[in-house]
């Protein structure tokens, strides 16, 4: 199957590849890979899935030069190991066919985590471009690197770029010429001394010349670079031979063989499965087997360590070699250390983390509601011009007009205008460096609950907004971590929640019931997570997490982004949220929800204690949860009075309650099923309706019982 | 002469800790993970390797999450994996 694709995707490629050029950025998290993506390709960005996986794919493309540049954000990794799908994807996209040239950004001012990823990069044997970010705040700390030797080292084209001022950007694409159209690293430094754009001049004279496959690019010679000492080099090689004596069979996978060759050594799950499926190969995994056995016994260590530790001192030799002390400064602390330490300080961490919560609750709620009341406005207004002109009584302009207009309308006014604000704060949170930080804070409390700090990142975002806070989920490295937290997320009380539990128990129980029903949905959350822990398969993670300083987010980064972000909800999300709007407006419209009210009356009355009209509004209320309370609002307005006279404030409390609890917003519910499958989003809407009438109930019987005495 | 080995090798242990435990803004020396397969290639890759030096800056309240400079940058560690990391506190002091 996999096979098949491959060779597919070989064959169109040959015959419409004039003047493109694809490029896959690489590197790790937090260096200012986005910052250099987003330089080159602007808003012609999108956000896609990885085919069959629920990890993000970044695209985006420009013409320069005469050619078209494809190119690919790759996920923020450290390794090409197995540890998380997004290392797995990324080194399954870099060796396919897809990808002509990988610009590998590194953070100069991280240089040893940084080459390590580079290293095994190389292994990959892909023409390869160094961009070395950050040099502007390198050399703040008089500090500096000697490019000519970087590129005698690597035989490949190093580039010192400053990506928030753009500076270097553009000549990374230049390279990418060279590498793929001319088969040549430029190596300026080594070879003609000074660095200059006139020695590329034939990138511009001789544009849209058929660009070549990459393997007639000679990738140079690194062996004595990449060398894990003797004792591992002997073994090594001796794996490549016995795969190279199944090339043909090998070569369909496109992984050189002494990357192979490393990574079985290793234990790699999913390379070794390419040795699995054929039978005749098996051998080769016995054999790795063997030699990891031989070099853990001499070295004492297991395998991985040995191999990471060469690598290490490799860099450190490299490291000792570029890094040019111009003087030893004094370093202050900076207001990012001093941020730093306030905000993950073990009080006023806490405090400035209940702020930020509530921060963002106010924003997108304030931001949200007063958008999404100038569209109800207008929208109810043009109802009036509406009506005014056609009859009332007109079904086909009232199913039109309120069915698929207001469908449209409510979609936005209800969903689209608390998604935007919330896309904005969080690229601000996420481009800051502050969300590891809540991480880091609340990693102890989470494992309680069967997951690691991570899952906060989303659950804080869930205050905003659960939609995006469920697609938030996927940071989570394994899958049983994203479905605990995609079930916690969902339960988190969103802005429009809020509404319903202020604008009822606040205004009419006080603010102690407020506090005492986010109380039980905490408390919810927790046993959900630990019911959640125990059932599904599996154990919860340790967190191993990178906190990256904090700097300024960069404004250009932040507004793309949640430009790009928007778009990929209209066009993926909103549909569904219309049409099903669209649906449960025209039931509501001929009233053939009423039988319903009956129907489920013994829950809503007897067991619940509420009035059997609000059977109806919960049933709204999954489309949108302020729903509820607006549609109890309209109810007393046409009777005469107002909410108080509807309900009794216990009947409020209970209300309240249960639309917190019972069911994720039907938004929520598709992108889970999106993010998951759909047997998981029901399994969790089902849980949640048990949970929220089994509270309900027993809050209200228990009210009914202490009473009665 | 044995009595100061013995004295010698009781100073050397009491110098061997978890990380953990190891008082914070002090530089270590990593001399042993004992983690599983898997999390031993990730602490691996980021460059937590015996024999590495790096500093504890500090660590969660509430028994959470240890927080380490290591090769340059700062590093998170969940508290069960940081209590099978090591270390030896510098002996000089």
């Amino acid at each position: 199957m996999k096979i098949k694709k491959f060779k597919d995707k070989s064959k169109q490629k040959s015959e419409d590849n004039k003047g493109r050029i694809n490029i896959a950025l690489a590197g790790n998290a937090n260096i200012g890979k986005s910052v250099i993506f987003n330089q080159l390709t602007g808003l012609s960005q999108t956000i896609g899935n990885w085919p069959g996986k629920t990890v993000e794919k970044m695209e985006g493309y420009l013409n320069f030069l005469g050619y078209r540049f494809n190119i690919v954000d790759l996920p923020g990794i450290y390794s090409l190991s197995t540890y998380s799908l997004e290392e797995i994807i990324s080194r399954e996209y870099i060796v396919s066919e897809e990808v002509d040239v990988i610009i590998n950004v590194i953070d100069a001012t991280n240089l040893e985590r940084n080459l390590f990823f580079t290293f095994q990069l190389l292994e990959l044997k892909i023409p390869m471009i160094l961009a070395i970010n950050q040099m502007d705040i390198l050399r703040k700390r008089n500090l500096d690197l000697d490019f000519k030797k970087l590129e005698e080292i690597f035989k490949l084209p190093v580039i010192p770029v400053i990506a928030v001022h753009g500076t270097g950007v553009h000549q990374l694409l230049e390279e990418a010429i060279e590498l793929v159209v001319y088969h040549k690293p430029s190596l300026h430094y080594v070879q003609g001394g000074k660095r200059m754009h006139e020695q590329l001049t034939h990138c511009y004279t001789k544009p849209n010349q058929d660009s070549k496959p990459k393997n007639e690019f000679q990738f140079p010679d690194l062996s004595s670079l990449l060398s894990y000492g003797k004792e591992v080099e002997t073994r090594i090689k001796e794996l490549v031979k016995n795969i190279d004596k199944y090339s043909n069979y090998f070569s369909k996978f496109h992984y050189p063989s002494r990357f192979l060759a490393i990574k079985i050594l290793e234990n790699d799950e999913e390379l070794e499965k390419l040795f699995r499926i054929n039978q005749e190969t098996i051998y080769i995994l016995e054999l790795a087997d063997k030699y990891r056995n031989e070099l853990e016994q001499l070295h004492g260590e297991d395998i991985s360590t040995i191999i990471s530790s060469e690598i290490y001192t490799d860099i450190h030799k490299i490291i000792e070699q570029v890094l040019i002390v111009k003087s030893h400064g004094e370093l202050k602390t900076n207001w990012a250390e001093k941020i730093d330490h306030l905000t993950t300080h073990s009080i006023w961490g806490y405090a400035i983390l209940i702020l930020i919560l509530i921060g963002i609750y106010l924003f997108t709620f304030l931001i949200g509601g007063f958008l999404g009341g100038i569209i109800e406005d207008s929208f109810d207004r043009l109802s009036t011009s509406i009506y005014n002109i056609y009859p009332e009584d007109n079904l086909g302009v009232k199913i039109l007009w309120e069915g698929a207009v207001g469908g449209i309308f409510g979609a936005i006014s209800g969903v689209l205008v608390y998604v935007i604000p919330f896309f904005l704060i969080i690229e601000i949170l996420q481009d800051s460096g502050y969300l590891p930080r809540a991480a880091y804070l609340m990693d102890r409390f989470m494992h309680s609950i069967g997951v690691h700090g991570k899952t906060i990142i989303p659950m804080i975002l869930g205050f905003g907004c659960n939609v995006p806070a469920c697609t938030g989920c996927r940071i989570m490295e394994t899958e049983r971590e994203k479905k605990i937290s995609i079930a916690l997320t969902s339960l988190i009380p969103c802005a429009a929640v809020m509404t319903v539990v202020l604008g009822l128990v606040g205004r009419y129980a006080g603010v102690v019931w407020v506090l005492i029903l986010f109380a039980i949905n905490f408390i919810v959350i927790i046993i959900t997570g630990k019911i959640l822990n125990r059932i599904l398969p599996g154990e919860c993670t340790e967190l191993i997490m990178e906190m990256h300083e904090y700097r300024v987010p960069n404004y250009s980064v932040i507004l793309t982004q949640t430009w790009v972000r928007t778009k990929e909800f209209i066009y993926k999300a909103m549909p569904i949220i219309i049409i099903s709007g669209a649906f449960l407006e025209l039931l509501f419209m001929f009233r053939l929800l009423d039988p319903v009210n009956l129907l489920i009356s013994p829950i809503t009355v007897f067991w619940l204690g509420l009035p059997a009209v609000t059977g109806i509004f919960l049933i709204y209320g999954i489309l949108r949860k302020e729903l509820t309370l607006v549609l109890l609002a309209l109810l007393a307005n046409s009777m005469g009075t107002n909410l108080s006279g509807l309900l009794t404030p216990f009947q409020m409390i209970i209300f309240s309650l249960v639309t917190m609890l019972y069911i994720p917003c039907f938004a929520t519910i598709v992108i889970i099923a999106k993010e998951t499958n759909w047997k998981f989003a029901l399994k969790i809407s089902l849980l949640e309706i048990g949970m929220a009438l089994l509270i309900g109930g027993v809050i209200n019987w228990g009210y009914i019982f202490f009473t009665s005495i | 002469m044995s009595e100061n080995l013995v004295q010698k090798r009781k100073k050397v242990t009491s110098l061997i800790t978890q990380l953990i435990d190891c008082p914070t803004g002090e530089k270590v020396k990593i001399i042993r993970v004992q983690a599983g397969h898997h999390a031993k290639r990730r602490l691996a890759n980021l460059g937590i390797i015996p024999g590495v030096d790096i500093i504890k800056k500090q660590a969660a309240p509430f028994r959470g999450p240890v927080e380490i400079i290591v090769k340059g940058s700062l590093l998170v560690i969940g508290r069960g994996l940081a209590s099978r990391i090591i270390v030896m506190l510098d002996n000089s002091k």
